[in-house]
């Protein structure tokens, strides 16, 4: 007999499977209708890819559903569900080994010919694949979703210098990067954003 | 030529833009944010963001298919090994703050441990694993620790560049998975008890190339040039 078992009350307490049959009427349909927008934008955003973000899509929302007491009880289930989505996709993406240096190169030739500088959102996708993996998901909550450093903090369960190191991991990468591949292109002076 | 990445502002961000529209702003704070959002350009520009969104879901995602999926992976989800492997709650993500690395053995599986594999003996480096333990005295690191009845296990793994991962509870003549997937940088999707007594060993196996967890029941079962992993346990 496997020596492991489950601990009722936990986030899994619900085992695998199960929610697909208690789901409470129109329970999905309302996930649906409040928050599937945000969390496809975020999985589209990030992975570039119609299937794969369906996909990711669907991951995140059977994880919700395996987790309802937890997402039900987070304050801000919104960014439960984005940070869920931002995890998701990054570890798809290490996996998948993500060529954000050919992006880079894609932004140079393009910038040859134009003098506007390159849509801020889609750099900072961009620059998170030069980024420590720790370093990414701060760099998304940060410059994406906007969220203050004490609020990153907060949501990731860290303490406060640790996500202004994460931060500084992030610029310090993203120079670089920049410096590489897109010379001419620089971030703004120091190493706090 | 420079460029600001940008930032929450002052009085508004993109995430509280969110929040209000899905109604998770009440009372004062809501009123603030929705009065804001009237004159503010920044925001205005989340919120059209999300109304493309919400176009962009409905073309490529309609309710339907995404119903489908969902149930569809609900049903994937369901436990495949005959010994049902029961999962517990993760920590607490302030618990977690006060984790200390456990201690793990490395092995890369030689070539000669099987025949059929390849020579090479690859290493990345870099690859480590920790595991903790919360029982009655707190959550700390594990270090070769008796695992009281009750405690709970969590494992935190650092795959450096490696691309997918399996844990495997190793135990007298069986073994059970706990994981396998995408290797994860920090805490395993969920934690677990170990309900067994005597020995037994956590295995981890790293790689770069999708395995097959369920064969896996000794560290000669992983794929040449993988980082094996291995954390003992005893009761």
């Amino acid at each position: 007999m496997a020596g492991l078992r489950v601990i009722e009350g936990g986030r899994a307490a619900e085992q695998p499977g199960t929610p697909a049959r208690n789901l409470p009427p129109g329970l999905l349909a309302e996930l649906y209708e409040k928050y599937a927008a945000q969390v496809y934008g975020r999985c589209r955003w990030l992975l570039r890819d119609e299937h794969d973000a369906r996909d990711a899509l669907q991951e995140v929302f059977v994880k919700a559903l395996r987790s309802l007491n937890e997402f039900r009880s987070d304050a801000s289930p919104s960014t439960w569900l984005l940070k869920i989505a931002t995890n998701h996709c990054l570890n798809t993406l290490r996996a998948k080994k993500a060529t954000y240096r050919e992006q880079l190169e894609a932004v140079q030739r393009e910038r040859r010919q134009d003098t506007e500088p390159p849509e801020r959102r889609e750099l900072v996708r961009m620059l998170l694949g030069a980024a420590p993996a720790e370093a990414q998901e701060v760099a998304v909550l940060y410059y994406v979703d906007e969220l203050t450093q004490a609020e990153i903090a907060a949501t990731l369960g860290r303490s406060l210098p640790t996500v202004r190191k994460r931060l500084r991991e992030f610029i310090a990468a993203a120079r670089e990067a920049l410096r590489i591949a897109v010379p001419g292109l620089e971030l703004p002076e120091g190493d706090e954003p | 030529m420079r460029i600001d990445l940008g930032g929450p502002g002052p009085a508004c961000s993109a995430a509280r833009v969110r929040r209000l529209l899905a109604g998770e702003l009440a009372g004062v704070e809501g009123e603030r944010v929705a009065r804001h959002v009237v004159d503010c350009a920044r925001c205005q520009e989340v919120q059209r963001r999300v109304a493309a969104e919400k176009e962009d879901l409905a073309r490529a995602v309609p309710f339907e298919v995404f119903a489908a999926g969902v149930a569809e992976k609900l049903a994937l989800a369901a436990p495949r090994t005959p010994k049902v492997l029961r999962w517990a709650m993760p920590f607490a993500a302030a618990a977690a703050v006060a984790l200390v690395a456990g201690t793990a053995l490395v092995h890369r599986p030689r070539a000669e441990e099987s025949e059929s594999r390849s020579s090479a003996v690859r290493s990345k480096g870099g690859v480590s694993v920790q595991v903790f333990i919360q029982d009655a005295q707190g959550v700390r690191e594990l270090q070769g620790a008796q695992v009281a009845v009750g405690a709970r296990l969590q494992i935190f793994l650092h795959p450096s560049t490696r691309k997918y991962a399996a844990a495997v509870l190793l135990e007298p003549g069986e073994s059970s998975v706990l994981y396998s997937g995408v290797a994860v940088q920090g805490a395993l999707p969920q934690s677990f008890e170990w309900t067994g007594a005597g020995t037994a060993t956590l295995m981890l196996v790293l790689v770069d190339e999708p395995l097959s967890a369920a064969t896996l029941r000794s560290p000669a079962d992983a794929p040449a040039g993988a980082d094996v992993l291995q954390v003992p346990l005893r009761r």
